[in-house]
């Protein structure tokens, strides 16, 4: 990780609330107290959403099952980032993992550092290739480090994802 | 006069006859009763005795031998079968094989007396589209032995025999070369059925018996379905073993064999270090189950588009691509060819063929030609790409528009010697008119400032054969050639795990440039038809080529270049040779 993604990342962060993992640690009582409970049930009740729809969308794509990532997000559209995507891992040697809510509650951004394995299908047109589909190879595999970035948005009071994007770590 | 040794047809272009069930059972009849022939002694090893085998995910066979090659087998505790068996041994293991009479099943296993280790063949006819294939399921147990526990282990599947080549020589005089560069197919030379010419491919097992010992199969997909087992010790280079199948002239072969072979070489395995595991291919796609006998079969004749004359015309007519972008189709093959060269524009020079037309060229540019054959007024514009392998030769290659059969020369022109070969490319061939063949035309250049040679030529060379050189086309596109005959070669595709996979092979040339330069192609007969033309450089380890090849979509001609690496060499040119 270089440092110019770290200040990348701060400069992501910047505005709005930060929650970032462990996502479960205590805020300071002084915060607690300026925020209303509500609020914070809200809000924490909205991280563990996302979370939980991270996860489900990571586990889909990691199944092979990504066709099935179409109900996660908010057009079916938004479903084809990249269909050459066949895994994602965390980078522990990244960042910690950030979710960071808008100030209204109805939208969010999730960054992740990660390992993404991609599989991208060789064309057809020689036998060379045609024998390696044959039996069940021709693609070009690479596992390449990236910043995975997500929008989110609140539909009818459901968490979904409006846009993803794998930018150079 | 004694005939040769020469088919009439090799065998990938005999029509074999589509047989019917019926007509399969009724050649089986009287063998199942009768059982395999030999010509070495039948082993009685088991006669008198009674085996109990049990398999893993298959059938337990009850089996009491008699005499005089007779047994009785009950399936899964069935009624008791008798048929007609022939066994062998080999040190401690037994290779015995039967089929079941009134049935198209049948029988190979092998027992290892020493660890009671056994491994079931079960065989069938009429089981894929075409009935004369053989099918095979495998399955792995023991014998049982009463009073004690089963064995812990199993025969396994190995790449442990991938590399390999033998020259095999069979009790009934069957001579083979027979090589082992993948894990999941082998290649052969039938010497004494078919005369050594080609070499061809099947899919195989390999199976570790022990350290010594190993099973292989092979079925001649593609060809008669024929299929092939034997137990092989690499020590001492000893077989037994059996084929069973109907051969072109749909004769039932139904015999084990004893052989006996020489060790030919090892070729390098691209395995990570410590795998030796084998069965490299799955046999279904990822999340399916495999239906029994299921595996990748390689069926390039069953697939390849089949174009009359007028369809490839109207194909050519439609569409002609000659060095596509590096983007465009057919580029992957080309993505390690290297920078091109373009000291051939602005020239002008004649290559004077031996035995065809003289053609004159005028280089525009480092991608513009003009072409046209001595005595002709008229010039013909060609988009053409030349790479300088070593310095003074020059590969390039072009397609010669509104000739009727739609040529293309594949050219190393060597400009320090003054001499040229051109793989001449055309369609309309005999079988297929997609298919392409190819004429080796041989020469001179003349040019200003060049005095040629008046004699001297580059000609073909069988130094090349018996190695085995690998090729990286691009990234996930990797291959390795088996120069296996002076006829032919075959190549073999690497999977994910860099074993050898799924493999083919056709008819081939080499002809020598320079030491350690060669200029070789090979037809993709019955097999997409593709001519494949490639400059190997062994000082570089880089070869560079041209691919030309028709079908439904428009003629190409497009570059090929890869990364290599020598995988080794079997010996095996003295197979070859003419011997008073």
């Amino acid at each position: 990780m270089t440092t110019d993604s770290t200040s990348t990342r701060r400069s992501f962060l910047k505005g709005g609330a930060v929650l970032a993992a462990p996502l479960a640690a205590a805020l300071p009582a002084a915060v607690m107290a300026d925020e209303g409970l509500k609020a914070r049930l809200a809000r924490m009740e909205d991280e563990a959403a996302i979370r939980e729809l991270h996860q489900t969308w990571l586990r889909q794509i990691n199944t092979g099952a990504s066709d099935a990532t179409t109900s996660l997000y908010t057009r079916p559209e938004g479903a084809m980032f990249n269909q050459a995507v066949r895994g994602i891992a965390t980078d522990h040697s990244g960042q910690p993992d950030a979710i960071e809510l808008a100030a209204d509650g109805n939208s969010a951004a999730g960054r992740f550092d990660c390992a993404v394995e991609t599989a991208a299908e060789i064309a057809q047109d020689c036998t060379v290739a045609q024998m390696a589909r044959a039996q069940g190879g021709g693609f070009v595999r690479r596992t390449e480090r990236r910043v995975l970035k997500i929008e989110y948005a609140k539909v009818a009071g459901v968490w979904v994802i409006e846009k993803v994007e794998f930018a150079l770590a | 006069m004694p005939g040769t040794p020469y088919p009439n047809k090799q065998m990938h272009r005999i029509a074999y006859t589509k047989l019917s069930e019926r007509q399969i059972a009724d050649k089986l009849g009287t063998v199942a009763v009768s059982g395999p022939t030999s010509v070495s002694p039948i082993s009685d090893v088991f006669a008198g005795k009674s085996l109990r085998i049990v398999t893993d995910k298959g059938p337990a066979l009850s089996y009491t031998f008699g005499r005089d090659n007779r047994l009785s087998l009950v399936e899964n505790g069935g009624s008791a079968v008798d048929a007609g068996c022939g066994a062998l041994t080999l040190n401690s293991v037994v290779f015995f094989s039967h089929l079941i009479p009134g049935t198209q099943r049948g029988y190979a296993v092998v027992v290892d007396q020493d660890t009671n280790l056994a491994t079931v063949f079960e065989l069938w006819f009429s089981g894929y589209q075409d009935n004369r294939e053989v099918q095979r399921e495998i399955y792995y147990g023991y014998v049982e032995q009463p009073g004690q526990q089963p064995p812990a282990t199993r025969h396994v599947t190995t790449n442990r025999v991938e590399g390999k080549g033998f020259y095999w020589k069979q009790d009934n005089g069957a001579e083979t070369l027979e090589f082992y560069p993948s894990a999941a197919y082998s290649h052969f030379v039938e010497l004494s059925r078919l005369g050594g010419e080609l070499g061809f491919c099947g899919p195989s097992d390999y199976i570790k018996i022990n350290d010594d010992a190993f099973i292989y199969t092979r079925t001649e997909c593609e060809f008669s379905g024929i299929f092939t087992a034997y137990v092989m010790d690499l020590n001492r280079v000893e077989q037994i073993g059996m084929r069973l199948g109907f051969d072109a002239s749909d004769k039932l072969e139904y015999y084990v064999f004893r052989g006996k072979g020489e060790w030919l070489g090892q070729l390098a395995q691209f395995e990570k270090f410590g795998d030796e595991s084998g069965a490299p291919v799955p046999a279904a796609a990822a999340g399916q189950t495999p239906a029994k006998g299921a595996r990748r079969v390689y069926r390039p004749f069953l697939t390849m588009p089949k174009m009359s004359k007028a369809e490839v015309d109207a194909a050519c007519a439609k569409k002609t691509a000659v060095f596509a972008p590096a983007s465009g189709p057919g580029a992957m093959m080309g993505a390690n060819r290297g920078p091109g060269t373009g000291w051939l524009a602005g020239k002008g020079l004649t290559l004077r063929y031996d035995n065809a037309p003289a053609m004159e060229y005028r280089f525009d540019d480092a991608e513009t030609l003009n072409w046209r054959k001595e005595g002709d007024n008229s010039w013909t514009k060609a988009r053409y790409q030349a790479w300088e392998s070593m310095p003074g030769v020059i590969l390039f290659g072009h397609l010669l528009e509104g000739v009727p059969n739609h040529d293309g020369h594949s050219i190393v022109a060597d400009f320090h010697q003054g001499l040229v070969t051109c793989f001449n490319g055309y369609l309309n061939t005999p079988y297929f008119a997609n298919e392409a063949g190819v004429k080796t035309l041989f020469g001179v250049i003349e040019m200003e400032g060049l005095i040629p040679p008046k004699y001297n030529r580059h000609h073909f060379t069988d130094e090349m054969v018996g190695r085995a050189v690998s090729q990286n086309y691009a990234p996930g596109l990797t291959s390795m050639h088996l120069y296996s005959t002076p006829h032919s070669l075959s190549w073999i595709i690497f999977t994910d795990t860099d074993a050898g996979g799924l493999e083919w092979s056709g008819p081939a040339a080499y002809v020598k440039i320079r030491d350690g330069l060669y200029f070789l192609y090979w037809l993709e007969e019955a097999c997409n038809g593709t001519l494949g033309t490639v400059l190997v450089n062994l000082h570089t380890m880089r070869d560079v080529g041209v691919g030309y090849h028709c079908g439904a979509e428009g003629l190409s001609m497009s570059a090929v270049g890869a990364h290599e690496r020598l995988a080794g060499r079997f010996d095996v040119l003295r197979f070859y040779q003419v011997k008073a």
